[in-house]
This record gives structure tokens, sequence and C-alpha cells, in this order.
């Protein structure tokens, strides 16, 4: 939200700083990625100290954490755990293959590009990524968040026909629930 | 080296049981192959009298060429620590094969995978047929006719940037002044 100076209105200021110091992160541990997790929130690299920490459910984490390729089996559990999850939320897609399916590109049962699928705030890239580089993707995520830029929730729900037929095309068998948006 | 006494021991066992041709491939292996309708006696009697109690393994290879498929049974002795291949192929137009699930139950679960990536049936066979795939519509992807290449292009969105990308292959033979063998042309980006 800004107001007439074109700048963030205090309490999104305030709410944006918040959210930006407590990330709880649902990683969703597919690919090889997964194991640089580990090391990101153990005592050497301890990403914890950004406020970065792991959640338990979907309903209570900010941050889905997409660690590598996706299999289209896969991706409808994503899809599904993404959208039981709370605004504001956000997605970090890591690792080639997230970004254009890495070197499962023409592989028959891995998507490539995430973003068509839902949206992405911070790629990160590398096959797979260092936990520093792993932290440099949450520090910008930090500066989306700070600058009121990361509201792909919002987005998401506004273009969802868009990503609902995107979504359709990969999985045929389409037996969801709704959930009331 | 030893002199692969238990080897040849093994071989003969199964080879004059059932007249049948094999090889010791060395020590510790010995395969022999089988008419597909002598398989599943060759395993019960190797379960049975010769105590090769446990199935690795079973897989499958496609021989697109020959127009068969090569079916690999792999089971283990563990006393004797011998491992013993029993191969087989079928018909790829027609390709059926004997449930062997009442001999060893897991065999139910390599059994499903090949029927689904292979598209060959077990006739007895219980499961879903969804196993690893979900909702697929294609032939198995397995099978080599299958282009994975395609159907990926056709069926998920590809990101620009990977025009540009070189043939691993072709840039190393180049750098180091050799020559792509024939078979691996047709593997070949352009
Ligand atoms: S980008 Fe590399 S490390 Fe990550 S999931 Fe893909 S292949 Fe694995």
């Amino acid at each position: 939200m800004e107001n007439d100076k074109n700048s963030q209105k205090i309490v999104d200021y305030i709410g944006n700083f918040a959210r930006k110091h407590s990330l709880f992160v649902l990683a969703y541990g597919t690919g090889c990625g997964a194991i640089e997790i580990p090391a990101t929130m153990t005592s050497r690299y301890d990403a914890e100290r950004f406020g970065i920490r792991g959640a338990a459910t979907p309903r209570q984490a900010d941050v889905l954490l997409i660690t590598g390729y996706l299999s289209t089996k896969t991706l409808k559990r994503v899809i599904r755990v993404y959208e039981q999850m709370q605004e504001p939320k956000y997605v970090i897609g890591f690792g080639s293959c997230t970004v254009n399916g890495g070197m499962y590109y023409d592989s028959y049962n891995t998507i490539n590009g995430l973003d068509q699928y839902i949206p992405v705030d911070v790629y990160i890239n590398g096959c797979m990524p260092r936990p520093e580089a792993v932290i440099s993707g949450f520090v910008k995520l930090q500066e989306l968040i700070m600058a009121g830029k990361a509201n792909n929730g919002e987005k998401y729900r506004e273009n969802l026909e868009h990503y609902r037929s995107n979504q359709k095309k990969i999985i045929k068998n389409w037996k969801m629930p709704d959930y009331n948006w | 080296m030893t002199d692969l006494v238990k080897e040849n021991i093994l071989l003969n066992a199964v080879t004059s049981a059932f007249k049948i041709e094999g090889k010791v491939i060395r020590d510790r292996r010995v395969e022999v192959h089988a008419d597909k309708n002598t398989v599943s006696s060759i395993l019960l009697f190797a379960k049975k009298q010769l105590g090769y109690i446990h199935m690795n393994h079973m897989t499958c290879i496609d021989w697109i060429e020959q127009g068969e498929f090569e079916l690999v049974y792999t089971i283990y002795h563990p006393v004797d620590k011998l491992t013993l291949f029993v191969k087989t192929r079928i018909d790829r137009e027609i390709p059926v094969m004997e449930n062997i699930d009442t001999i060893w139950d897991h065999a139910n679960t390599y059994e499903r995978e090949m029927r689904e990536m292979f598209g060959i049936e077990f006739p007895g066979l219980v499961g879903e047929h969804d196993f690893i795939l979900e909702d697929w519509d294609q032939i198995p992807p397995m099978r080599k006719e299958f282009d994975t290449h395609k159907y990926a292009a056709e069926t998920f969105y590809t990101r620009p940037g990977r025009e540009d990308a070189k043939d691993v292959r072709e840039e190393l033979s180049k750098r180091s002044g050799t020559v792509v063998p024939d078979f691996a042309k047709k593997y070949s980006r352009e």
C-alpha cells in the first residue's frame, strides 16, 4: 500500500519490517537441493540469525522453498500446499531445475519453469546452490518484502485463471479441493 | 584369482537341470539364458534346491532393434555369496510374462513398475495400475520409441536461453581432436 507521497504507509512499514525478520520456511524437500537446507540451518551458516526458521505445516509458513526438480506428481502436492498457505506468502525456487528444468529439461516427468504454475518471488540458481547462495536469496526476499514488492499471493489470486489453465495442462485428472479465495 | 569352483558348480547345476545355456561372468557372478516359460521353474529350483532365497532385483532392457524385451532376474545366495542372473527374452509386440510374486512377494513391486514403464503385462498381478506416474496417457515412457525430448518440449513450458547451449559430446571431441562415433551421433543436438 502506498500513500499520497508515494512511499509506504507507516503501518505497512512496520508490518513489513516484522515480516522480514520472521520468515517461517516450509522446505518442500524435492530434488537433490534439500540436502543444503540442514547445512544452511545449522551452526556453520546459522540462517536463524536472519529470522529464517522452519515451519511445521503450510498454514504456519510464510515461505515455500522448492528445492529442486518437481515431477508432475509432486507439482500437484506443491499446488495444494501453496494454496493452503496464508497470505502473505512467498515462494523461493531453488536450483536450476526450478528455473528452466536444469539437467532434467527433457525428462517426461519433470516440469521446466516453476513460475508457470505458481508465482515465484526469488530464484536461486546453481546446481545445487551453496548455503551462502541460499542465504543471499533470502536476503533478497527480505529486501523485496521491505520494499513492499513481494505480493505474489495477491497476484496468484488475481491471475488464478492463467495459473489454473497451466496447471491443468500438466495435471490431467484434476481432483483437488477448491479453496475459497 | 580364484579358480571359480563354486561358480562352475552352480552353472552346471542349473544348465544341466534345464538344458540351457549360461556362463560364468566373473567370480561370484553367474548368468543363464532361459526360455520365458522355464524362468519360473528355474527360480523355484534355485530357491528351494540351491538356496538362492533372496531376489535382489528384477529389471527389463528394451532391445528395440531386435524387437525384444530382455528380463533379468537377479537372485542371491546369502551363504555362498553367489549371484545368479536369469535372463530371458520376450516379444516386444506381445509383452506378456509370467507373474512370479508367488515365489517372492516383493517381485510385485518390480512387476508393477515394469508394467507401467515398459507396458509388460503380468497375468494375475494384483495392484493399482498407477504406480509412479499419475494419469499417464502416452505410451510407456521407458520404451525406446518414446521421444522424451519431444514430449517435454510439447508439454512443458521451455524458458528461452538454451538455444546456444553446446553439445557436450561434440565440444569435447573438438577440444581433444577425437571423432564422435557413429552410434553416438544420433544423440547429438544437431
Ligand atoms: S538444480 Fe541440480 S542439484 Fe538442484 S535438483 Fe536440479 S539437478 Fe538436483
